[in-house]
């Protein structure tokens, strides 16, 4: 249904998608995220034809992007982000609009209108012009237009970012269902709605696909589980209740625990929150632990790792470049001994195995040199 | 074609729903009827009755004030207000998106153009029955004026694509248009040689629009007109294919 590959933009010197391919198929709902800047909406704009692709081929229901942009354009909806319509325009003049254009008679207008109008909410505002409505009401219209033609494919970029909670879960509800027949393809910045309405997810980031198969592959990805306990903070087994530096330092103790982070939580009781290898499972040890110390526990969960999690490990250490590098554009004269230094460690590394004298050596040289 | 007629019919509709189209409108006929009848004497100080003056006034004002207003928000504003995007990837033709804007425009032009009409009606009719009106030059010079406004339109279109700011654009094309009036008016004409004298003859709006008003239909005039026009929007076309490869 949706098939881009090698697909690659350039702005300027600028490379915001480099060699990106990833196929969709008919009736699958996909989530496309990615950190701010990634080329999440370059893509989408490749995809409905807007913008063309420096490089690489993309093809919508068969038809090639570049060659037939109406006949792609016919079948998807498109909401681009921050949606932007004519603003002296009603909501109901401008669905009218957008209908005409696409050729629906009066007839199928009507019908669609009145599922439109359902879905996306907008009863209360069709006679209202749109330059009046709030960001969200202006979302669910753009939303509407998106479906006025009942698309076979619907490209939505942020379609939920300004929907309050309530009309959100409806929306993603509504996307959900249909995405039984159709082919979806949505950003997004909120990776539980992914997890709730995409069965499938392509994580992109500095203009490459860095993640892409269905939600639970790409979370087992991390290869990590993450635990969720609570300590009581008031009472204890025996003995005075703990501290939470205590509680902290004692489960980070664990063989096994790769991190302790803590919860916020009201003043009853710690919260932490564990990461630990998928191969071993620490509740046990957790629970000794606490039996030990006559520790209260109050709640324990393992989860598999969410895709935040596995989103932030993917693309964390991207952004973190990027950031070093616009914080410090005229920096020209560092990187050279930035990557000096990268390269000290990774010697370290290897003679630390070899020779450990030498090692130190080294250690002190660079300190000296800085 | 459907598809450039309801972008054409949103574009019309949409001048009516801010004042802009009103306040044009309505200034520029009292502004033209009061230089029509008072400017340097004005009309009734002429000997015979003729509309040669209202032939002179309407293209400058249309062009130092209607058009540029008029067109300097096609393109630019939508483009600056992201709303080209939502337009763009409906299945339109960008060569559909410029002809429907242009068709717009010019359409409302056009009425204001119909509207002047009251002049020659007010004075060969009732009330003040001047006589028989001489219909020749009044058909050919209102044919001049509508080809003459849609190649000011199709620049000011142009120029709109061109930019994000409507600003930009209005000064622009205000210039532009400026200058195609101005190149023809015998003070500029005097000082230059004689083989300039003939280029700028050749491409002012002046010179073009006075033949129209003697009531000369040259082919050479129509075909200096309409070639603005398509030169222009085909200019128009390629700034809006242009976002595409930035
Ligand atoms: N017209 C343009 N000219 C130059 N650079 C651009 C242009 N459009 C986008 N970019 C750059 O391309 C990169 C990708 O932008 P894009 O809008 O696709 O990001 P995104 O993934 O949608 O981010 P966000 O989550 O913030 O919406 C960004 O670094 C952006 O600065
Ligand atoms: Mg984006």
């Amino acid at each position: 249904m949706i098939e881009a590959t090698g697909l690659t933009k350039v702005y300027g010197a600028y490379r915001a998608l480099d060699r990106v391919s990833f196929e969709v198929r008919k009736g699958e709902v996909v989530g496309f995220l990615g950190p701010n800047g990634a080329g999440k909406s370059t893509t989408m704009r490749i995809l409905t034809c807007y913008n063309s692709a420096s490089g690489g081929s993309a093809k919508v229901h068969g038809y090639d992007v570049f060659d037939e942009p109406l006949a792609v354009r016919e079948k998807i909806g498109y909401l681009p982000q921050r949606a932007q319509m004519y603003g002296e325009m009603s909501v109901k003049e401008y669905l009218r609009f957008v209908a005409d254009v696409r050729g629906i008679d009066d007839a199928s207008f009507n019908k669609r209108m009145r599922n439109i109008v359902e879905v996306c909410g907008l009863g209360t505002v069709l006679g209202k012009d749109i330059r009046q409505l709030s960001h969200g009401y202006r979302q669910r219209v753009g939303l509407g237009q998106a479906l006025i033609h009942n698309p076979p494919i619907l490209i939505l970029d942020e379609p939920t970012s300004d929907l309050d909670p309530n009309e959100k879960a409806e929306v993603l509800e509504y996307i959900k269902e249909i995405g039984k027949d159709r082919t979806v393809i949505l950003s997004t910045h909120n990776l539980g709605e992914v997890e709730e309405s995409c069965a499938r997810a392509i994580i992109i980031s500095k203009g490459r696909v860095v993640a892409d198969g269905a939600i639970d592959e790409v979370r087992a990805r991390g290869g990590r589980v993450r635990y969720q306990l609570l300590v009581d903070e008031k009472a204890a087994l025996r003995g005075t209740a703990p501290s939470n530096e205590e509680v902290s330092a004692a489960l980070g103790a664990i063989a096994g625990v790769l991190s302790v982070k803590e919860l916020p939580t009201d003043d009853r009781a710690h919260g932490f929150t564990l990461l630990g290898n998928k191969s071993t499972d620490l509740r046990g040890e957790i629970f000794k632990l606490c039996v030990e110390k006559g520790w209260l526990l109050l709640e324990m969960r393992r989860d598999i790792q969410k895709l935040e999690d596995v989103f932030k490990s993917l693309t964390k250490g991207d952004e973190a470049a990027d950031r070093l590098r616009t914080a410090a554009p005229a920096d020209e004269d560092d990187e050279p001994a930035d990557e000096d230094e990268d390269d000290d460690v990774e010697d370290e590394a290897g003679e630390d195995a070899s020779d450990d004298d030498d090692a130190s050596d080294d250690k002190a040289d660079s300190k000296d040199e800085d | 074609m459907s598809t450039t007629l309801n972008i054409a019919k949103r574009e019309f509709r949409s001048y009516f729903d801010s004042p802009v189209a009103y306040v044009v409108i309505c200034l520029s006929l009292f502004g033209l009827g009061g230089v029509f009848f008072n400017y340097n004497g004005g009309f009734w100080q002429a000997n015979r009755a003729s509309l040669e003056q209202l032939f002179v006034q309407i293209p400058r004002a249309l062009s130092w004030i209607v058009i540029p207003v008029v067109t300097m928000r096609l393109i630019a504003e939508e483009k600056r207000s992201g709303t080209l995007e939502m337009l763009i990837t409906l299945p339109v033709k960008d060569s559909e998106v410029i002809l429907g804007k242009f068709l717009g425009a010019w359409g409302l032009v056009l009425v204001l153009l119909g509207a002047t009409i009251v002049y020659p009606a007010l004075m060969f009719g009732a009330p003040w029955n001047l006589g028989a009106l001489d219909s020749g030059p009044v058909a050919a010079g209102y044919l001049g004026l509508a080809l003459y406004s849609a190649a000011a339109v199709a620049i000011g279109l142009f120029i709109s694509a061109l930019t994000e700011s409507q600003i930009i654009a209005f000064f622009v094309t205000f210039v532009v248009l400026f200058f195609l009036h101005v190149l023809g008016a015998g003070a500029v004409l005097s000082m230059l040689p004689q083989r300039a004298e003939y280029v700028l003859t050749f491409i002012s709006f002046d010179s073009r629009l006075a033949s129209f008003m003697r009531g000369l239909v040259n082919t050479r005039d129509v075909v200096y007109f309409l070639s603005i026009t398509f030169g222009s929007l085909i200019g128009a076309f390629w700034a809006l294919e242009r976002r595409k490869w930035n």
